[in-house]
């Protein structure tokens, strides 16, 4: 195989996956619109199909081509009306881009090869596609004053389209619009928007300037439920003419299509200046990630250097005029690197709703096995997330949805003697809060049972007989390693996987998850991330002669106190604020450094004030250093599992130090303060 | 020469160019590109083209309404076109031909019959 191909191949499953994923979004919306599905929606899946069919088809992708070309014949006869819209051809949609989806997979990974039935889907796309209605041919189009030019310019499909509209005794018009040429295709997207909100545009026909300009003209035919004023009335920039032959025929005359006189080899053009700007034609380029991870590492060292520069101009503090540029420099430079990082950042961000229609695939497939029936509701998709993110979201986010399914949404028996109906529901909702993204996962099922919990504990040995349960340790306990039964095999992994997994992940992201549930009236798990992890905003803390970073994420607030604000409630330190009793965590004794040396009433803490999920933490330290942007790399093998260490980063100056990780140390932290309890008693 | 590639997939129109580019070494070739009718219809005045090929199948205005306005233009009406589409199309590509389009290539096809259908158009040995 030539160079060539080897990158048109490359280039293909960029694109299909692309294609795919557009596909299982627009196959949500087919669902949900059922029976009443928007004409341009069936034609816009068929597109996706038939791009996809001829690329395989070129590249040399038998199966897939195979495939698509069969789904493309069925979605061809779907949209000229000849094939019946029911739960049978819904599921039959959705399993063919599954198996898509999986021959695509097996392109670079054969141990997926021979996973698709192939001839299962062909002869049941056969069936479908045979036993479709028989579509009457009439002469419907007579009724029309259209002349042989624009019949002649129109696809069998528009054909079609325009046919369906007759003969539902829709208006049919000619809009006629001319937009400069600089513009036209803005303005025209905006008035087919507006028209399409009260009927349906069959074609869409450009021609030379009508009004003799230097613009262009386009001739839409409408079908709509609207009469001509009111058409004109929403777009007074158009011609609005009726079709129906009853009136006097106005359309010959008032065609576009009129010949004007230009001087040959002159083509028509607005105006010189556009030239530059529109040579360019295409408006994307494809990434691969690893190159856009290549230039935020080259970023966050930029950084790096700009912090020394910076540590540089603060020793200088006693040559005024050095130091003075110095700064200035290097707060240009700030100015201009954290534009560059933004940039960088935008690239890499992702709508969220590439992996919904992953997602409610599975969430159906499971539904499925499971004998209960669901409504996935999606909403946020357009909400961005560093596209690495959103890929290592797929596993944590399923299962948390597969134990909604599981254990949260009640049978239907049940859920009708509860008054709720008989389909239970689940919400995933993304949006963004500040400088990260939240996503919450909400069924409205049984709720989480703190009894429940605490027996399935106790039968895990997880906790001892005298321990109470509340709702907060009941939630503690679901993310508890040995909590979940290994039984649950989450589809997507393929291993058996408990929610102390999906925790363990979710903070690998430097996210957090929490747990809102309301018994009787379902549950929320609530997973709170950075928009990237790149590179992130850090405070930098001392502790004993030791500096810290703590991510800014999971610091609410930093605040002065004196040590006789520090109170012991049951041997553990804590501080009231603003009336809430917050535990403290002295960040030297947490890692084993020696404490101070005299502390006095009056010896002046800072608390770095740290959430996780529904815990807060006060962390105790002696300085607030600064806050700063830091590269998190990660730490040896050996350090991996040390709670309470995210990675270590470099702060200028040569210094590395270690990135706290406040959602472990706070475990940590609860953890030993349940034994300090425990010795107590 | 100058020839203008329409196609809406970006891994197609890759493809078409470095089949064009490597059947016509010989010539001296600008290609340019557009992924929709829309691009198509704004790059047309900035440039004298020599032959468009075109894809039916897009958003916006398909292969056949862009056909159509060219074949129905005062100067473009003399580009030759070259309409590339699937067999499913073949009674839209029929309707091309009626409009005035002087070839076509039904996908899948092999490199070498793009080429010699392109030279075709072109007028060119």
């Amino acid at each position: 195989m030539s160079r060539e191909d080897d990158r048109a191949r490359n280039e293909f499953t960029g694109e299909a996956e692309e294609l795919l994923d557009t596909l299982s979004r627009d196959l949500v919306d087919f669902e949900a619109q059922g029976k009443n599905v928007r004409p341009e929606l069936v034609n816009k899946i068929f597109r996706e199909v038939h791009s996809l069919k001829g690329l395989a088809a070129m590249l040399g992708f038998a199966e897939i081509s195979e495939l698509s070309h069969n789904l493309e014949e069925m979605l061809d006869r779907l949209r000229m009306g000849k094939v019946a819209i029911n739960r049978n051809l819904v599921d039959l949609l959705y399993d063919s881009v599954d198996s898509l989806n999986r021959l695509l997979l097996s392109i670079n990974d054969p141990s997926l090869e021979g996973l698709v039935d192939l001839q299962g889907l062909t002869s049941r796309i056969h069936q479908v596609v045979s036993g479709g209605p028989d579509v009457k041919s009439d002469d419907a189009l007579s009724s029309l004053t259209l002349d042989e030019h624009t019949l002649k310019s129109l696809t069998e499909y528009e054909e079609h389209r325009l046919m369906e509209n007759v003969r539902s005794g829709k208006i049919l018009l000619s809009v006629e619009v001319t937009f400069d040429f600089s513009d036209f295709d803005e303005r025209l997207r905006a008035l087919t928007a507006a028209l399409i909100e009260s009927g349906e545009v069959i074609s869409t026909l450009p021609a030379i300037d009508a009004t003799g300009g230097s613009g262009i003209s386009f001739r839409l035919l409408y079908g709509t439920t609207l009469d001509e004023v009111a058409v004109s009335a929403l777009a007074p920039e158009a011609k609005v003419v009726s079709l129906r032959a009853a009136k006097p025929s106005p359309v010959a005359a008032a065609s576009p299509h009129v010949e004007v006189e230009t001087p040959p080899g002159e083509p028509i053009t607005a105006s010189p200046d556009d030239e530059v700007s529109l040579r360019s034609v295409s408006q994307t380029v494809r990434v691969d990630i690893s190159r856009l991870d290549h230039v935020m590492n080259i970023v966050g060292e930029l950084i790096i250097e700009k912090t020394h520069l910076e540590a540089i101009a603060r020793s200088l503090a006693g040559q005024r005029l050095i130091s003075h540029e110095l700064g200035k420099i290097s707060r240009n430079l700030n100015r201009k690197l954290s534009d560059m990082q933004r940039s960088v950042i935008e690239i890499r961000l992702v709508p969220v709703g590439q992996i919904y229609s992953k997602l409610s695939r599975t969430v159906r497939k499971a539904a499925r096995e499971l004998g209960k029936e669901i409504e996935l509701v999606l909403r946020g998709e357009d909400t961005e997330l560093d596209k690495m993110m959103v890929e290592d979201l797929s596993d944590p986010l399923m299962h948390i949805i597969r134990n909604a399914l599981d254990h949260g949404i009640e049978p239907p028996n049940q859920r009708i003697a509860a008054g709720k109906p008989a389909v239970g529901r689940i919400t995933l909702n993304a949006y963004p809060q500040g400088n990260s993204v939240v996503l919450d996962v909400k069924d409205d099922g049984r709720g989480i049972d703190p009894a429940r919990i605490r027996e399935v504990a106790l039968e895990r040995g997880l906790i001892t007989g005298d321990e109470p349960v509340d709702d907060t340790r009941a939630h503690e306990l679901l993310f508890t390693p040995g909590f979940s039964t290994a039984s649950v095999v989450s589809e997507i992994s393929g291993r058996g996987v408990g929610l102390d997994v999906v925790k363990r992940n979710i903070q690998e992201l430097k996210g957090s998850i929490e747990v809102i549930s309301v018994p009787g009236e379902g549950t929320t798990f609530r997973i709170i991330l950075p928009i990237t992890l790149a590179i992130i905003q850090a405070l930098i803390v001392g502790a004993s002669s030791e500096q810290f970073a703590i991510p800014l994420t999971s610091v609410d607030e930093s605040l002065r106190i004196l040590a006789r604000e520090i109170r012991r409630v049951e041997r553990r330190e804590v501080f009231t604020l603003r009336d809430t009793t917050i535990p403290l965590l002295r960040l030297s004794d947490a890692f084993g450094l020696p404490g101070r040396e005299a502390e006095g009433p009056d010896t002046k803490w800072f608390v770095v004030v740290t959430r996780s999920g529904e815990k807060t933490v006060g962390l105790l330290v002696d300085r607030l250093v600064r806050q700063q942007e830091i590269v998190i790399k990660s730490i040896g093998q050996r350090l991996k599992s040390v709670p309470g260490i995210a990675g270590a980063t470099e702060i200028g100056d040569g210094e590395i130090v270690l990135v706290v990780d406040a959602g472990s140390l706070i475990d940590e932290f609860g953890g030993r303060a349940r034994e300090a309890r425990a010795l107590v008693k | 020469m100058k020839i203008l590639v329409v196609e809406d997939s970006s891994s197609m129109r890759a493809y078409l160019m470095t089949i064009i580019e490597g059947g016509t070494e010989s010539y001296d070739l600008e290609i340019v590109e557009a992924a929709s009718g829309f691009e198509a219809l704004k790059t047309l005045p900035h440039h004298k083209f020599d032959a468009i090929l075109t894809d039916i199948n897009m958003p916006d205005i398909n292969g056949l309404e862009l056909v159509s306005f060219l074949k129905n233009h005062p100067v473009y009406r003399a580009i030759p076109i070259m309409v590339i589409s699937t067999e499913s199309t073949e009674e839209d590509r029929r309707r091309a031909a009626a409009l005035g389009a002087e070839e076509y290539l039904i996908k899948p096809f092999e490199s070498s019959e793009l080429v010699a259908k392109l030279r075709r158009i072109l007028r060119v040995a």
